[in-house]
C-alpha cells in the first residue's frame, strides 16, 4: 500500500496580469502534466531535474498548499483534499528552505510551534509535546542551542533547527525544498545522513527535493527526474541518472564514473580545465 | 535550558503588571495643578446643596481621563502586535494600513460640513474618523487581497499608497478651510485626551476588552504565522482564520481608540517592540503585557501631559514620543541580542 499515490496530475501557474483576458480564458503556464508515481511508505525520494521544471510546486501540491489543476493526489490512502489543515499537518511536515525569521524566537520556542494544533485550552503545551519536542532536538542534534535565537545559529545549525521543527509534527512523511543548497560539503552530507537515520530508524518517508544529483544517487532509493517538456523518469536513481539522460534534461555535459554501485557526475562547461578530455562515460576506477 | 513560558507563569506576569497599572492609575489620579485630598474625597459626592470639590475633580474629571488613556493606550498597543505579526515587519504600526489617514479624513469632512448633531453623546468627528478608520482599512484589505491572497508586501504598499493619498487630500481640505476649522482639525490630528463620558469610556472598554481575548485566542496561531504563512499552514494552522480574525479585530481596536482620542503615535510601535525586548517574542505573553504597558504608559504621559506646562496642555502625542523615544533606545541598545533581524 502506497503512502502516496500521485496519478494523472497536472498544475499550471495563472498567466498575464490579474484580470487579463488571460485569466480568463484559463490560459496558464503549465509546470507539471500527467505525472503518475507512487510512493511506498518508509522510502527515501529525491526530486532533481533543472529550474522551472516543478519541482517546488510539486512539493507544494504534496503538502496542499497548492491545489492541483487536474488529477489527484493522495495521501495515505485518502485523498488530499479531504484532510483538514490540521489532520494533513499531522501527516506531512514540510521544510523549506531556511530562513531567518523576524522576531526573535529562540530555537526551542520555535521548534515547539509544530505541536500548535495540540495545545490545550488554554494555549499551552502538554508534558507530551515537550517529550516529543525534546527527542525532535535531540535527532537533530540542536539540544545544545535550544535557547538561542535563529538569527544567531549557522545556516547548517538553522537548517537542522527547521528539520526539527518538522520531526515535532510527528509526521510519517517528512517533506524538504533543497536541504542542503546554502551548506558546506560537511553539512550536507550531514543533512542527508541524519534524513537517512530518520528514515531508517523510524521508517519516515522522505521526499527531498535537491540540485546535487550525486547525493541523491547515494542516499535515494527512488528518483523522481523532471525535465523542461513536462515529460519525467521515475525510478532507481542508477536507472534515472546516466549521462545521456543528464546531458538531456540538464543541457550540460558530464562526465561519470561510479562509486560502489552508483555512478557519480561532473558537470563540465565549455571552457573548463578538462572539458577537453570527456568521452561520454567513462569508467574510471577510484583510489582506494 | 533557557525557561520556556508557562501558564502559570503568565498569569503571575500578567497579575503583576496589572497591580502596577492600578498603581500607576491611582498615583497619577493624584497629580495635577489641583492638590486632591483623598480624605476629602471619600467624604462622597456630597449632598445637593454641598457640593465635594476634591471628589469632582478626581471622578468626574480625571478619572474619565485615565481610563480612557487605559483604553486608548491599550488597544494601540495590542493592535501594533499585531500588525508587526501578520506583515512580519517591525516597522509596522496600527496606523500602517491608513487608519490614521481614515480617520484624519473623516475627522476633517465632519469638520468642514460643519454639523453639530450628537450620536450618544459623541461629536461627529468622532463618528466620522470611526467610520473613516474601518472604511480605510477595508479598502487597503481589498486593494491587498488583489494582489494576492497571503503575499504581505501588497497589503503593505497599498496601505502605504493609501496612507500617502489620503493625507495629501487631508493637506488640501486644510489648505482651503477657514481659520477656526483648521484649528479644530489639526487639535484633533494630535490626539487628545478629553474628559469623557461614562457610556462612552464602558462602551470603548468592553470594544476593546473583547478585542484583547479574541487576540490573546489566537496568540499561538500567530507566533506560527509570524514565520510566514506557507510555514503556519504546514504546521496545521488555519492561517485564512487567524488572519482574518487578528486584521478585523485590530482595525476594529484602533478605529476605537482613534475615535476617542484623534490620532497618538509611538505607542503602537514602540510599547511592542519595549515588551518583545524584556519578555521576548512569543505573543501568548506579548499581547496582554503590551496591552497593560501600553495602558500605563499613555496613563503616564497624559498625566505629564497634563502637568508640565500647566496650566495649558500638551497633546498627549508629544509627550509619547520625548519620553518613549529615549527610553525605547536604551532598552534597544541593551537587549539588541534577543531581537531577530538584528541578528547575535
Amino acid at each position: 500500500m502506497s503512502i502516496i499515490e500521485v496519478s494523472h496530475l497536472s498544475f499550471g501557474y495563472p498567466e498575464g496580469p490579474r484580470f487579463a483576458a488571460s485569466r480568463k480564458t484559463g490560459t496558464q503556464v503549465e509546470v507539471l502534466r500527467d505525472l503518475s508515481f507512487e510512493v511506498m511508505p518508509g522510502t527515501f525520494l529525491v526530486i532533481a531535474g533543472p529550474n522551472g521544471t516543478g519541482k517546488t510546486t510539486l512539493l507544494n501540491l504534496l503538502c496542499g498548499s497548492l491545489v492541483p489543476k487536474s488529477g489527484s493526489i493522495r495521501i495515505d490512502a485518502a485523498a488530499i483534499e479531504s484532510y483538514s489543515t490540521e489532520a494533513l499537518a499531522g501527516k506531512v511536515a514540510v521544510v523549506r528552505q531556511e530562513f531567518v525569521p523576524v522576531f526573535g524566537f529562540s530555537v526551542i520556542e520555535m521548534v515547539l510551534m509544530a505541536r500548535t494544533p495540540y495545545y490545550g485550552q488554554m494555549g499551552f503545551e502538554s508534558k507530551a509535546d515537550r517529550q516529543i519536542v525534546n527527542e525532535a532536538l535531540k535527532a537533530t542534534d540542536t539540544a545544545q542551542f535550544a535557547s538561542r535565537t535563529l538569527a544567531s545559529l549557522s545556516g547548517g545549525e538553522r537548517q537542522r533547527v527547521f528539520i526539527a521543527r518538522a520531526l515535532a509534527q510527528n509526521t510519517a512523511i517528512l517533506l524538504l525544498d533543497e536541504p542542503t543548497s546554502f551548506l558546506d560539503l560537511k553539512h550536507q552530507v550531514g543533512i542527508y545522513d541524519l534524513l537517512k537515520r530518520m528514515q531508517l530508524e523510524k521508517g519516515k518517508t522522505i521526499v527531498a527535493v535537491t540540485h546535487d544529483i550525486n547525493l541523491a544517487a547515494q542516499y535515494a532509493d527512488v528518483t523522481l527526474l523532471l525535465a523542461a517538456d513536462s515529460s519525467y523518469q521515475y525510478g532507481r536513481a542508477r536507472d534515472v541518472f546516466s549521462p545521456e539522460q543528464i546531458e538531456k534534461v540538464f543541457g550540460v555535459r558530464v562526465f561519470s564514473g561510479k562509486v560502489g554501485q552508483e555512478k557519480f557526475f561532473i558537470p563540465l562547461g565549455k571552457f573548463a580545465k578538462d572539458s577537453r578530455q570527456i568521452n561520454g562515460d567513462s569508467d574510471i576506477s577510484l583510489p582506494k | 535550558m533557557k525557561e520556556l513560558l508557562t501558564a502559570r507563569k503568565l498569569v503571575v506576569r500578567v497579575t503583576l503588571a496589572l497591580v502596577v497599572l492600578v498603581i500607576v492609575m491611582f498615583v497619577c489620579s493624584l497629580m495635577g495643578t489641583e492638590s486632591v485630598s483623598l480624605k476629602a474625597v471619600f467624604g462622597g459626592a456630597g449632598g445637593q446643596e454641598a457640593v465635594n470639590p476634591d471628589y469632582e475633580i478626581l471622578v468626574r474629571v480625571r478619572l474619565p481621563r485615565i481610563i480612557l488613556a487605559c483604553i486608548v493606550g491599550a488597544a494601540l498597543a495590542c493592535s501594533g502586535v499585531i500588525f508587526q505579526a501578520l506583515l512580519r515587519n517591525p516597522l509596522a504600526d496600527p496606523y500602517i494600513l491608513g487608519i490614521s489617514s481614515g480617520a484624519g479624513l473623516g475627522a476633517i469632512i465632519a469638520v468642514l460640513s460643519g454639523l453639530n448633531w450628537m450620536l450618544w453623546g459623541r461629536s461627529p468627528i468622532a463618528v466620522f474618523a470611526f467610520a473613516g478608520a474601518l472604511g480605510t482599512v477595508w479598502l487597503v484589505w481589498f486593494i491587498g487581497r488583489l494582489t494576492g491572497k497571503s503575499h504581505v508586501t501588497g497589503l503593505l504598499l497599498a496601505g502605504v499608497v493609501v496612507n500617502a493619498f489620503f493625507s495629501a487630500v487631508i493637506m488640501f481640505l486644510i489648505s482651503v478651510a477657514k481659520g477656526q476649522q483648521v484649528y479644530a482639525t489639526i487639535f484633533w490630528l494630535m490626539g487628545n485626551m478629553t474628559e469623557e463620558d461614562f457610556l462612552v469610556l464602558w462602551l470603548g472598554a468592553g470594544c476593546v476588552a473583547a478585542g484583547m481575548l479574541a487576540l490573546f485566542y489566537i496568540s499561538p496561531q500567530l507566533n506560527a504565522i509570524s514565520f510566514g504563512e506557507d510555514d503556519a499552514r504546514s504546521m496545521g494552522v488555519n492561517t485564512a482564520r487567524t488572519r482574518t480574525i487578528a486584521f478585523a479585530v485590530a482595525a476594529l481596536i484602533t478605529a476605537v481608540a482613534v475615535s476617542l482620542s484623534g490620532l497618538i503615535g509611538f505607542v503602537g510601535l514602540v510599547v511592542p517592540h519595549g515588551v518583545r525586548l524584556v519578555f521576548g517574542p512569543d505573543h501568548r505573553q506579548l499581547l496582554p503585557l503590551s496591552g497593560i504597558v501600553g495602558a500605563i504608559f499613555l496613563v503616564a504621559a497624559d498625566t505629564l501631559a497634563r502637568i508640565i506646562v500647566a496650566p495649558a496642555q500638551l497633546p498627549v502625542g508629544v509627550v509619547t514620543a520625548i519620553v518613549g523615544g529615549p527610553f525605547f533606545l536604551v532598552l534597544l541598545i541593551k537587549h539588541t541580542h534577543k531581537v531577530g533581524w538584528l541578528g547575535k
